[in-house]
Order: C-alpha cells, then sequence, then structure tokens
C-alpha cells in the first residue's frame, strides 16, 4: 500500500526553484534511498515535505493531502530529522525528547516512549539530565532520531545522519534504524551521502538529478548499472 | 549605619523594579532575538489604563489586574500584528518598529491623558507610619510589597518554564526554532504568548513602580526605568532570567550607593551609574555575566 505519493512537486528558496515537477512514492513500511549529487535537491525534497519551506505539487499521506504547515505534517505521521541534528543545545537530553512529543497528550504513553528509546539508544538513558549540547556528534545524532520518533511517525525522513559521524556509529545507526523499521513498520526515507550503508537497508533507490527523478530502482539494479555506480557509488 | 540600610532598602526596591522589567525584556529576546525598546512604554501604557480605572472609582487591586491582562493582550497582539511580518524580512526592522512603538504609545499617552503627572494609588498601604524599623532603618511596606512581588513572580517563572509544555516549547523555541518546529511545536503562538507575558511583566513593574515615592506617573517615568532594566538585562546576558534578577537588585543597589555617597553623582547623573555599570560588564564579560556561551560539540 503507498504511503507517501508526490506528484511534480516544484519547491525552493525565494524566487528560484531548486526541485521541479518532481515525483516519486514510498510504500507503507518501506525503506527508500535518496541519491544525487550535491545542489539535486535531496535536502529541499525533505523540507519540503516537512513544511519547512513553501511548495507547488501534489503531497498525499494514504490518499489524504498533506498539510502544508509543519505541526500539520508531524500530525499525520511524518517526522523529519534534520541535517546536522537540530539539537537543543541548551535544553537537557530528556527536554529535547518531550519536545519531540509536542504534539501527543497521552503522558504514560510519552514516558513509555521516552523509556523505550532510552533503552535502544542507553547513550540518552544514561545522559538524561545532561545539556544535549555536551553530547558527542554520535549521541546528537541518535538523540535527534529519537526526538523525531517521539511523535510516533509512520514516515521518518533522515537528512544524512552519517554526516560527520565515526563509521562504526554510522554502522550502528543504521542497524538501529533497520530494526526500528523492521520491528515498528515505520517506512524510512533516507538521503546519504554514504550510498553502499544505506542501499543495504533500501528496497528502492531514487536517483535525484537537477530537482527531479533521474531513475529509479532496486539496489540490485543501481549497483549493476555502471554509469550510476560510478557517478554515485563511487567504485 | 541607618542611612546605609536605608539605601540599600530603597536601592533593592528599585533594583526589584529594574529586574521585573528586565525579565521581561529577556522573555522577548530568548524568544525574538531582539531588545524591545518599547517594553518600558508598554509597561507606562497599561499604567496608565490602570490609574484611569482607579479614577473610575475600580478598586485598585482589580485596575492591576486589568492592567496585566491588557499588558498580555497589548504584547501579543504587537508580536502579531507588527513584529512577525517584519521579522520574516529583517531582524533590524523589527527593532526599528520597536523604536516606533516606544514613540507612539509614548504620544498615545499623552493624547490620552495629558502631560501633567499623576498620582497612581498604591496596592500597598503607604501611609507614613505603614513601615517595620529594621536598625533604625524604615523598611515601607510598599517596599515590602515590590520584594514580595518579585518572589512571586520568579516563583511562578520557575514553575512556567521547568514545569509546564508551554514553557518547555517556550524554551525549546528559543533554543532552536526550526527543530522545534519540525517537532510539531507552533512557534507562532508561542512566540506571541512570549510577548504577551512579557507585555504584563512590563505592567506589573508599571503599577508598582509610580506609586512608590517619590515617583509619579508621567510620561517620561518609564525612561530612566528602561535604561537601568536594559542595564539589568545586560548585566545578565540578555538571556538569562537569573541574570536579569539579579542584574536588576545589582543595579538597583550600585545606583543608591553611588548618588548617595558619592556627592558628585548626586541626582544629576544617576543614570551614568547604569552607564557604567554597562559598559563595565561588556568590557570583561561580553556575553554578560550569567548569558550562556554556546555550548558547541562537533
Amino acid at each position: 500500500m503507498t504511503l507517501l505519493t508526490i506528484e511534480d512537486l516544484h519547491a525552493g528558496y525565494g524566487p528560484s526553484d531548486v526541485l521541479h515537477g518532481l515525483s516519486m512514492t514510498v510504500e507503507a513500511g518501506e525503506v527508500v534511498v535518496v541519491l544525487g549529487a550535491n545542489g539535486a535537491g535531496k535536502t529541499t525534497t525533505m523540507r519540503a515535505i516537512a513544511g519547512l519551506i513553501g511548495r507547488r505539487g501534489t503531497i498525499e499521506l494514504d490518499g489524504v493531502p498533506l498539510g502544508r504547515r509543519p505541526e500539520q505534517v508531524v500530525g499525520s505521521g511524518i517526522s523529519l530529522v534534520p541535517q546536522g541534528r537540530g539539537t537543543l543545545g541548551q535544553l537537557s537530553v530528556l527536554d529535547n525528547l518531550l519536545v519531540g512529543a509536542a504534539l501527543r497528550t497521552d503522558k504514560d504513553g510519552v514516558q513509555a516512549d521516552i523509556d523505550r528509546w532510552c533503552e535502544v539508544f542507553p547513550v540518552l538513558g544514561r545522559r538524561q539530565g545532561q545539556l544535549a549540547g555536551s553530547l558527542s556528534g554520535g549521541e546528537q545524532q541518535m538523540l535527534a532520531v529519537a526526538r523525531a520518533l517521539m511523535s510516533r511517525p509512520r514516515l521518518l525522513l533522515c537528512d544524512e545522519p552519517s554526516l560527520g559521524l565515526a563509521p562504526i556509529v554510522v554502522q550502528e545507526l543504521f542497524a538501529t534504524l533497520s530494526e526500528i523499521n523492521k520491528t515498528d513498520g515505520t517506512a524510512l526515507m533516507i538521503v546519504e551521502q554514504n550510498a553502499e550503508l544505506a542501499m543495504d537497508l533500501a528496497s528502492r533507490v531514487y536517483l535525484l538529478d537537477v530537482g527531479t527523478i533521474a531513475a529509479t530502482g532496486t539496489p540490485a539494479d543501481f549497483r549493476a548499472d555502471d554509469a550510476v555506480r560510478a557517478a554515485y557509488l563511487g567504485y | 549605619m541607618e542611612l546605609f540600610l536605608e539605601r540599600l532598602i530603597s536601592g533593592l526596591t528599585n533594583g526589584s523594579i529594574y529586574a521585573l522589567l528586565a525579565l521581561a525584556l529577556v522573555v522577548v529576546f530568548r524568544g525574538t532575538g531582539t531588545l524591545n525598546f518599547a517594553q518600558g512604554e508598554l509597561a507606562l501604557f497599561t499604567t496608565f489604563v490602570a490609574w484611569w480605572l482607579t479614577t473610575q472609582s475600580i478598586p485598585v487591586w482589580i485596575a492591576i489586574v486589568a492592567a496585566l491582562v491588557l499588558g498580555f493582550v497589548m504584547g501579543a497582539l504587537i508580536e502579531r500584528t507588527l513584529i512577525r511580518p517584519v521579522q520574516r524580512r529583517n531582524d533590524m526592522a523589527v527593532l526599528i518598529v520597536a523604536l516606533g512603538l516606544f514613540t507612539g504609545l509614548n504620544s498615545l499617552a499623552g493624547l490620552l491623558w495629558g502631560s501633567e503627572t499623576k498620582i497612581m494609588p498604591s496596592p500597598f498601604p503607604n501611609g507614613l507610619d505603614d513601615y517595620v524599623s529594621i536598625g533604625g532603618a524604615r523598611l515601607y511596606f510598599d517596599a515590602l510589597g515590590v520584594w514580595g512581588a518579585l518572589i512571586v513572580l520568579m516563583f511562578l517563572m520557575t514553575l512556567l518554564f521547568k514545569k509546564t509544555k508551554i514553557g518547555l516549547h517556550m524554551r525549546a523555541v528559543a533554543d532552536n526554532p526550526e527543530s522545534a518546529t519540525l517537532a510539531g511545536v507552533r512557534t507562532s503562538r508561542v512566540l506571541a504568548i512570549g510577548w504577551g507575558l512579557s507585555g504584563a511583566i512590563g505592567a506589573l513593574a508599571g503599577v508598582l513602580v509610580t506609586p512608590l515615592a517619590p515617583q509619579q506617573l508621567g510620561l517620561t517615568t518609564m525612561f530612566s526605568i528602561f535604561i537601568a532594566a536594559s542595564a539589568a538585562a545586560l548585566f545578565g546576558g540578555l538571556d538569562s532570567l537569573v541574570g536579569a534578577i539579579v542584574g536588576g537588585l545589582v543595579i538597583g543597589v550600585l545606583e543608591a550607593m553611588l548618588t548617595g555617597y558619592i556627592s558628585i553623582i548626586g541626582g544629576s547623573l544617576q543614570q551614568t551609574s547604569a552607564l557604567i555599570i554597562i559598559v563595565a560588564i561588556l568590557f570583561v564579560r561580553p556575553n554578560g555575566l550569567f548569558g550562556t556561551q554556546k555550548l558547541v560539540r562537533v
């Protein structure tokens, strides 16, 4: 079943568009990886979905038009882990997680989720009272993922989650994301420079070029295509 | 010794008022990132309304509550209608709008109520005999009332920021607006509430300070108080609530001591003590004494 449908999406900053009629879909519970060169529009796509920037074109969630305001997007079940982690540095780790539950009113459920993510990411549990800005890059990335998951999304958008992290931390993070995808059925859309690793999780890959989808297929298709492999996978 | 105690008491009382107005400035600064130059005049305007209500034989306590509510509504409305539209374009424009409001609100008060000074009744007993004696110095009840108001407000603000959801959201928006937005926090509502809150706190400062001798309610009443309050807010680093309170009290006491003991400063150079303090603080610590130095790890 199709969870997210994007058709003919135009978006950008100021007068010039970055996205020129982009169309793509995400199935329920699926992992989609978006590849593309710098400036292709990967981050713009995610920001347009999240409602951070204006857009034209259709975005539907479960066949229903998606709201244009960020809180509507979060409320309907899409959460974005922004590039650069978006840590609330002067707030404690616990407060960061509580902010992630901004739209929820079920106190017990929120507490249960905090306990859960502190178990999944033990470092967050140990540092609940510490200022989030004092965490390491990897820890902040885990906090960003946990904060986004606090809204119980059905689709989690991850923008360059591996940026600036040590390879071992990246592997751990991807393993956890994959685990969450399997146990909760949370669909993932991952924008990644670290294409190889992301493609291990993916069921489908989209290749973005100058604001439109240039190619789509399974990871196997992409690995088999010499031109794509040379340009985007680097081997 | 008596004289010293009396100066200390008067310094702490003025300082409490500076602290209140500085708190209002800090609440706005944390949300919007600019100094609200109109904060003092907003307080003045709401105080004029409270005074006017008392002339309509409305009890002073009710008039004060009305002024606080009006302060909240005006603050929130100003954010919605004037600040937000210009902030999208340019941060500097917010300062200009605030300066415009400063003169606008002052003129509006002048237009409505004239330029002669008014006597704002005190909500506390303030007869000549309403004092307790401490080491020979007189501590009047209305001064005590101002201290009490500051303490109660501190308590309420701590509760708001540490224990409530809206307080958490206000801290989140102040820290990282985009992240707060992505989590579903209604940033615009939070900002309007912040401005409203600071409008109400400013109104409280206004209705408390004007009944104090030798203050009176006139069009220039808030100028010097606003300058001292901005110094207090700067002292604390502009984003620290504790800093604003400590800053207000320190500036109030220093001002009372400097003008009391150094005859050349006396009455006419009173404002300079605030200036000296601002310059000295910024020279030693550009982030103020309590300002957050951004904690960054990469």
